[in-house]
């Protein structure tokens, strides 16, 4: 179709006339349905970059943390440290051990992008009517969910998975040349605690801002949650059960790091130790769950979005 | 040639409830009112007619079939939701490149065309601020820009001038009215407010408890009484007089001033009758005119018969 009547004229006119830029029907290709979740993923990704709180001071702390740590660990290795405290076998067991152990600092920036990103997502979209904009178009609700995980996987990745990796690459720089081979294995260790670490941030408080409609109750939800419950159950797990204390997350994944790594009895850690099953288990089941309600509440939306409630 | 909507034997249940009874309607048009009160099933048909609800039977939007290919539908047709549909800290024209986007648009296309879908709403460099901090009227302007943003054959506008000021109304409605010529779109608009159908539809759909009661033009609907349609019949003087004659030979008559009358024929009977019948009364015929049924009217007309 040619250009309207109105074309050209501009925005000098009085209020009430309509004009138009120049309008062209749209001849070229469109993007295929099947990837338009990466619109999602990029337009959360961005969403999330506005402002100081929400990702650029976590992520700070992220890069102080793995700077701090990595020379932490440059220090414990270096020979003049060796020769003055004579307790080489020690120093270096605990230098190894620092990759497992500064996964509780990770987790806890995890924690708080999560908290500040992840568990205001659909409740927010749920309260601002987002849904009817998104489901009005050519999305499923896979899409969605499909969009919503990967950016927050990948926000998370960059504290979970990054921060460590780097750690592990720093400890086998360090090595003597004898032990480079040794050490390797330290990588795809790390690389499998960061992944699990990742899901565990990514997807299950992502399940708590489905399960509520107000972006702020979802958000307390998921810190009572991590923070008070998993306080509890740990200490009851302490006395009772680990397949208890399994429930809470931060526990399982540690426990998980420290098998990995096997790491025992190490300074820093204060959480009941959980049988490597167990915590595997509880952190699949919990993520399950949460994909569960997530999915749910995005096809209840699709249904219900779109020309008002039925 | 393809109709905009086909509808064969439509029909959507929940549970006990029957939302659409078999409804059967070929539409088309420029812009299509669809009228209903509230329940009639006009957003459960949407939903049908944009894929997002599974139902019986069979419809077809642009020749394409609403239950297979929704996702095409989608990318062809723009909604325009009543309520509020807004992602919270985006500025109208973040919000409608992203709309453009999720359409399939590429990147630089979806900018170029929200500013030109904002640009027609009459949103001009408004458009750089938060939505959050619009007017009601602004809003609705971002709404219909995010349906018109990817380039749409059809558009569904639902209640587009909800909680408008009269002027606002009025922009708003011309809008509309504009938009099929200058962007070669077709037009839904779903309302309950019978003058917008009655300034800017040449079509109208009428839904009552789930059934499609009326398709077919404004002119078609207040004339839809055929033989049964009123005269207007004003004279010299004592109108009265002409009322009790025209009873006495068969017809209705109701007066609405001294000198002012509607007539309802009898079946067999021409307008020569009440030419006849004043001059024998001696009385002298002014005004002879078909009298015009107001869509409201008619719109009662249909689903209270029906109801």
């Amino acid at each position: 179709m040619s250009a309207g009547p109105g074309q050209g004229q501009g925005p000098g006119q009085g209020q009430g006339k309509i004009y138009d830029l120049g309008y062209k029907r749209y001849v070229g290709s469109r993007r295929a349905v099947a990837t338009r979740w990466k619109v999602i993923m990029r337009h959360q990704l961005a969403t999330a970059w506005k402002g100081w709180w929400r990702l650029k001071m976590p992520l700070t702390s992220a890069v102080l943390a793995t700077v701090t740590t990595g020379v932490v660990m440059y220090v414990l290795r270096g020979d003049v440290l060796r020769m003055m405290t004579g307790m080489h076998g020690e120093v270096v067991r605990f230098a190894d051990g620092l990759i497992p152990l500064s996964i509780v600092w990770y987790e806890k920036i995890a924690f708080l992008i999560s908290l500040l990103v992840g568990a205001q997502i659909v409740a927010g979209d749920v309260q601002s009517g987002a849904f009817t904009f998104y489901f009005a178009r050519s999305l499923r609700p896979r899409d969605y969910v499909l969009g919503k995980l990967a950016a927050l996987g990948l926000l998370l990745a960059l504290v979970m998975l990054a921060g460590p990796l780097v750690l592990a690459g720093v400890r086998v720089g360090l090595s003597d040349p004898g032990e480079i081979l040794a050490s390797l294995p330290l990588v795809p260790r790390t690389l499998a605690i960061g992944a699990l670490g990742t899901v565990i941030y990514a997807v299950v408080p992502l399940g708590f801002s489905a399960a509520v409609s107000n972006p702020r109750h979802a958000m307390a939800l998921w810190a009572a949650y991590d923070v008070v419950i998993g306080s509890i159950v740990n200490q009851l797990g302490a006395h009772v059960s680990p397949a208890i204390a399994a429930l809470d997350l931060p526990s399982a994944l540690q426990s998980v790091a420290l098998e990995l790594f096997d790491v025992h009895g190490s300074p820093g850690l204060t959480r009941t130790h959980i049988p490597i099953g167990f915590a595997l288990g509880s952190i699949a089941v919990q993520a399950a769950i949460a994909i569960a309600v997530v999915t749910w509440r995005v096809r209840r939306a699709q249904q219900t979005g779109v020309g008002g409630g039925a | 040639m393809t109709a905009l909507v086909e509808l064969d034997r439509l029909a959507k249940r929940y549970g006990a409830h029957t939302a659409l009874a078999e409804v059967t309607a070929r539409v088309d048009g420029h812009v299509i009112g669809l009228l209903g009160p509230n329940g009639a099933g006009k957003s459960t048909l949407l939903k049908c007619l944009l894929g997002l609800l599974p139902f019986d039977g069979d419809a077809r939007v642009l020749g394409l079939d609403a239950r297979t290919q929704g996702a095409e539908i989608r990318d062809r047709v723009g909604y325009m939701p009543e309520q509020e549909a807004f992602l919270s800290g985006m500025t109208a024209v973040e919000q409608c490149a992203y709309a453009g986007e999720l359409s399939g648009l590429p990147r630089n296309e979806a900018m170029q065309r929200a500013h030109a879908a904002l640009y027609y709403a009459g949103l001009e460099e408004k458009r750089y601020q938060p939505i959050d901090g619009y007017s009601t009227g602004m809003k609705q302007r971002v709404k219909l820009a995010q349906a018109l943003v990817h380039d749409p054959e059809l558009l569904f506008l639902d209640e587009p001038t909800n909680g408008l000021d009269p002027r606002s109304r009025d922009e708003m409605l011309d809008l509309i009215t504009e938009l099929p010529a200058r962007r070669n779109c077709a037009i839904v608009l779903s309302t309950h407010l019978l003058p917008d159908v009655e300034r800017v539809c040449d079509q109208a759909v009428i839904m009552h408890h789930g059934q499609v009661r009326f398709v077919g033009t404004i002119d078609e609907l207040r004339s839809e009484r055929g033989r049964d349609a009123e005269l207007v019949v004003e004279v010299k003087a004592d109108a009265a007089r002409l009322a009790d004659a025209l009873g006495a030979v068969g017809a209705a008559c109701q007066l609405y001033s001294p000198v002012g009358l509607y007539v309802s024929l009898p079946a067999d009977a021409t307008t020569r009758l009440i030419f006849h019948t004043a001059a024998a009364s001696g009385l002298q015929v002014r005004t002879l005119a078909v009298r015009r049924e107001s869509v409201e009217a008619a719109f009662l007309r249909v689903i209270g018969g029906a109801a």
